[in-house]
């Protein structure tokens, strides 16, 4: 195969800019389906993805492309997921190809995502095309975007294109750009194999299937691999390309994007990020560094009905023979019984994995308020890793206690600076610098758009934080963020006693300054929340063996039927029959009937 | 319509007899009952659709108690009240002591009617007085004043009656302790045999339920309830009246007869719409609809039943316990004994264990009881016992 016709890029954005419709039309003006077989957005195949309008799983699509020079163009086209919990995903996708397509939005302009895809391209030399896309639409200002494309990013004025996705408006310059701009791949197909997995997912009857960018070598049909970061050994099962539906081929050779299909039972197996090779002679350095991606956010979770603990206990195999980045750990609450603490890469992971185990498997869940992981060492020099409240030592067992960090990139326009500083302060966050980058017309008295550059703590992302962001600056803030590392942290664990006995699930980390404030809120929601029973109950916060919040509820003193209507005793029974079955559902902690709203309230608390 | 083995059988057994009014002057801003305002001109046709059900009922059974429930049965007239008692006459054996209760609105009865329907048999008069206060009588959508019940009460000794019962609320908004001292001591003082305190319970759909919604009345409270409830215990015991059901008092051998049927979990046969009945087993209820009721007797088609269902012995059994700890007589072991071979404390150790420790329940020598926490928090005592 004659690599100097291969093109491999990707299409790189901040969420909702056009990157998928994009992707639509690139498909249909190369031919590789007709405009009405495209259900709209064609890489997104999972209702979620498409539903909330962003990838989650990269995927790959070979084009081919009969230019105007009149050779014909073999363009893999690899989609990367839209959205900053999946940056080393992003970051695979973009070490496996020679080019990018930057779509910036014509009425938004650059995006935090923006700029954290640009630098992740720049880092790994992409030729990057910018494309000003949804010029279309009456509100764009592909002008502005352009100088700030010019100022902010340093592309020349003349190197921007200006598209419409939708309409299809200058995308066929696009693809001739693409052939003329975009470098065809280096690497020889006389080397050792060596091939980059940018994706993978498990289908039920080819195992995990890989996807991969070979960068040198080749790979057949019934070959022996060898993963250089995991050590799985496999075989080639099957090897293809997708155009847009899966071509099994003979072989891939270097420079190309296609799958294998490896007839592994887990894509944990398989990671993103791992270079494969031969098992005999094969290469002997990696093309990237591997690191698994490490879970970030944790959290409880739990069936609502404690029958369906088998249930969920399947369907968390089943996902994560999809999710390599989804890590489960069976553990039991006295409140909430079995069910697992689970880690996500960030807090739209853990709700994309939640949604789906609710739609695709039926259950419905408690999910506790997720937390980081906390690095401890011990007075006696032991080391921890805590991933749930409950396991914290209690501070006199504690030398030393850290938590991760990360930097957050804003931008904003200037009108709102004033009130997300002192949002971030709130969260700890410390300050690092701030950039103007031009004015927009588009945001009239709402000045210039800024970036703002700080450093805070992971957890303190994972309350109302993007909430009170996006409402604090009308909705016109993005945001982006990159793990920093583990810092000193200054912590308590708020528990909460119900009856004098510890929730478990309840329990908080969180800075000591704030245990009165949160502590409060809590058991005034489960006062509010909680049925009054037949004894008083006192619910307690307690920061060690203080007590920082109190709040009683008073002993229930009546409850009965009183007339018996013209004999109507079913009618009676039916209301005990109901009160009965009621009972059930409740959790019982200290003899406690608490209903599932109560606990809900509170782990949604924030 | 009963079936021809339920006739047979039915006709072995002592019963009450239950004759539902559904017609209503005006529906009270708290009921959820099944009545009709505005259809008083179908009560011709209703007490002949009564007399037509009570002939297909009937199976010589001998009834020791009649109650006419409504609604307000106190809109028939002397004349219907005769015929459908004489009806019931000719059908079922009557017991000589037997009660017969007619429920009465205060706002519709005079001295010359209860002296006539007293003397066509009516022995038992249940009066709607619910408060002895203007301003919450006006709240309940009552068509009659405190003046006005007084006098009903006394228009009713002058007409002969000796078993006067009072039906009274409490729990109601903007109503306090002492205005609820009031209305009882009042009551006591018009010297009635016996007394039904009912908390008033909205459903939902009550006028008086949505004025609470709208914000315009305060909620009930239900700690003010449980006060006055237990004031009423202490108010009446110093007067010699007998808590003997939890929603009933009366003054020694002055216990409603009828509703002692239902606490004992005995059969009682139900006449007219929505009426429920419970014979050989079987729980069942007529149609609540007025219309389909009248046309079902008028055509000679089949009675629609609102509800029907067959009762198992673990239903059974727990019913009776059920209904048994509302009676401040309790459950009696021999009782349970008797009438299904079981212990009951065998039966019910875990749950009897549980309640006693929760200050619920109590034993003594021959059975079980609530105590007077108990029948504050009945409802927590009672789901226990249902079967699984």
């Amino acid at each position: 195969m004659d690599q100097s016709i291969t093109r491999n890029f990707c299409i790189i954005a901040h969420i909702d800019h056009g990157k998928s419709t994009l992707a639509d039309r690139l498909i249909e003006m190369t031919g590789a389906m007709r405009s009405e077989d495209i259900r709209e957005q064609v890489l997104d195949s999972m209702d979620l993805e498409r539903e909330r309008g962003i990838t989650i799983k990269a995927k790959a699509i070979r084009l081919n492309y009969q230019a105007r020079d009149g050779k014909s163009y073999r363009l893999n086209l690899v989609d990367t997921p839209g959205h900053v919990d999946f940056s080393y995903e992003v970051s695979r996708t973009i070490a496996s190809c020679e080019g990018a397509v930057l779509v910036i939005d014509a009425t938004q302009g650059i995006q935090a995502q923006t700029l954290a895809n640009i630098y992740l391209a720049m880092e790994h030399k992409l030729e990057v095309i910018p494309a000003i896309n949804k010029i279309d639409l009456p509100g764009s200002e592909p002008e502005r975007v352009l100088d700030e494309i010019e100022s902010v990013l340093g592309y020349d004025r003349e190197s921007v294109l200006f598209i419409s996705a939708k309409t299809g408006q200058g995308v066929p310059l696009l693809l001739e750009e693409i052939v003329r701009r975009i470098p065809p791949p280096r690497g020889s197909p006389d080397m050792p194999l060596r091939a980059l997995i940018f994706d993978s997912h498990y289908d039920s009857y080819k195992g995990v299937v890989a996807y991969l960018r070979v960068a040198d070598g080749q790979i057949a049909k019934g070959d022996d691999l060898r993963l250089m970061g995991q050590g799985t050994e496999m075989e080639t099962l099957e090897v293809g390309y997708f155009a847009p539906g899966p071509c099994p081929t003979d072989g891939l050779s270097a420079g190309d994007v296609g799958y294998i299909a490896t007839g592994l039972k887990y894509v944990g197996e398989c990671r993103v990020g791992d270079t494969v090779t031969s098992l005999i002679n094969g290469a002997t350095e990696p093309l990237i560094g591997y690191r698994p991606a490490k879970p970030m956010v944790f959290a409880g979770i739990y069936p609502a009905v404690a029958d369906d603990y088998r249930d969920l206990r399947e369907a968390m195999e089943k996902l994560s023979l999809n999710d390599a980045s989804l890590s489960y750990e069976p553990e039991s609450s006295p409140l909430l019984g079995h069910g697992f603490r689970c880690g996500f890469l960030g807090l739209l992971h853990l709700d994309i994995v939640c949604e789906r185990l609710e739609r695709e498997f039926s259950l419905s869940l408690v999910v506790t308020t997720p937390g980081v992981s906390f690095l401890v060492t011990k007075s006696n020099g032991e080391k921890l890793t805590i991933i749930n409240p409950t396991d914290m030592p209690s501070p006199a067992e504690i030398e030393k206690l850290e938590e991760p960090w990360v930097a957050i990139s804003i931008i904003t326009p200037s009108k709102f600076i004033g009130s997300l500083m002192e949002l971030i302060m709130e969260c700890g966050g410390s300050y690092k610098r701030t950039e103007y980058l031009g004015q927009a017309k588009t945001l009239g008295e709402l000045g210039q758009r800024v970036q703002l550059e700080y450093e805070i703590p992971l957890r303190s992302m994972l309350t109302t934080f993007y909430d009170q962001l996006k409402s604090r600056s009308r909705g016109y803030a993005s945001l982006d963020y990159e793990f920093l590392g583990y810092r000193k942290a200054n912590l308590v664990k708020l528990d909460v006693l119900v009856n004098e006995v510890l929730a478990d699930a309840f329990s908080r980390i969180i800075p000591p300054d704030k245990a009165h404030e949160v502590g409060k809120a809590m058991v005034f929601n489960l006062k509010k929340d909680i049925p009054r029973q037949l004894f008083k109950v006192p619910l307690q916060a307690a920061v060690g063996g203080r007590i920082v919040a109190r709040a009683d509820i008073p002993a229930k003193r009546k409850d009965v039927l009183a007339k018996c209507y013209g004999g109507d005793i079913t009618r009676k029974r039916k209301l005990l029959e109901k009160q009965k079955e009621g009972k059930k559902k409740m959790k019982i902690i200290g003899h406690v009937e608490i209903p599932r709203e109560a606990f809900m309230n509170v782990l949604k608390l924030n | 319509m009963l079936k021809e083995t339920e006739r047979q059988t039915a006709g072995s057994q002592d019963i009450a007899l239950y004759v539902h009014v559904p017609f209503c002057r005006h529906k009270c801003n708290y009921c959820s009952f099944v009545s009709y305002s505005h259809r008083e001109s179908d009560i011709p046709a209703y007490v002949s659709a009564l007399q037509e059900e009570l002939a297909l009922s009937a199976a010589g059974q001998r009834v020791s108690s009649l109650y006419f429930g409504g609604g307000t049965p106190s809109l028939l007239s002397p004349q219907q009240v005769g015929d459908i008692l004489s009806t019931i006459r000719s059908l079922f054996k009557i017991d000589e002591a037997a009660e017969t209760t007619l429920e009465a609105n205060p706002g519709t009865v005079d001295r010359p009617y209860l002296a006539a329907i007293s003397a066509s048999g009516v022995n038992r008069l249940s009066l709607g007085v619910q408060s002895l206060h203007d301003d919450e009588l006006k709240l309940l959508g009552r068509i009659h004043t405190s003046v006005e019940a007084k006098n009903a009460m006394r228009c009713a000794r002058r007409a002969g009656f000796s078993n006067l019962n009072l039906d009274l609320i409490y729990g109601l908004p903007g109503q306090t302790l002492s205005s609820w001292q009031n209305t009882l001591n009042e009551a006591i003082e018009l010297g009635a045999e016996h007394l039904s305190l009912y908390a008033l319970k909205l459903e939902g759909d009550e006028p008086l339920y949505e004025a609470i919604e709208r914000g315009e009345v305060p909620p009930p409270d239900p700690d003010l309830s449980a006060d006055q409830y237990e004031l009423a215990e202490e108010l009446l015991a110093a007067h010699s009246y007998q808590h003997y059901e939890i929603s009933n008092w009366a003054r020694e051998g002055r216990e409603c007869r009828h509703n002692l049927v239902y606490w004992h979990n005995m059969p009682y046969l139900g006449i007219g719409v929505a009426a429920h009945s419970y014979l050989d087993g079987h729980r069942f209820a007529n149609t609540r609809d007025l219309d389909r009721y009248l046309k079902a007797l008028s055509h000679d088609v089949p009675l629609i039943r609102e509800m029907s269902e067959e009762i198992g012995p673990k239903m059974k059994l727990a019913e009776t316990v059920i209904l048994g700890l509302r009676l401040n007589s309790g459950v009696r072991l021999d009782d349970i004994r008797a009438r299904f071979s079981v212990d009951l404390r065998d039966r019910y150790h875990q749950e009897i264990d549980e309640l006693t420790c929760l200050g619920l329940l109590e034993n003594d020598a021959g059975g079980i009881r609530l105590t007077s926490r108990g029948r504050l928090l009945a409802n927590e005592a009672f789901w226990r016992f249902l079967p699984e």
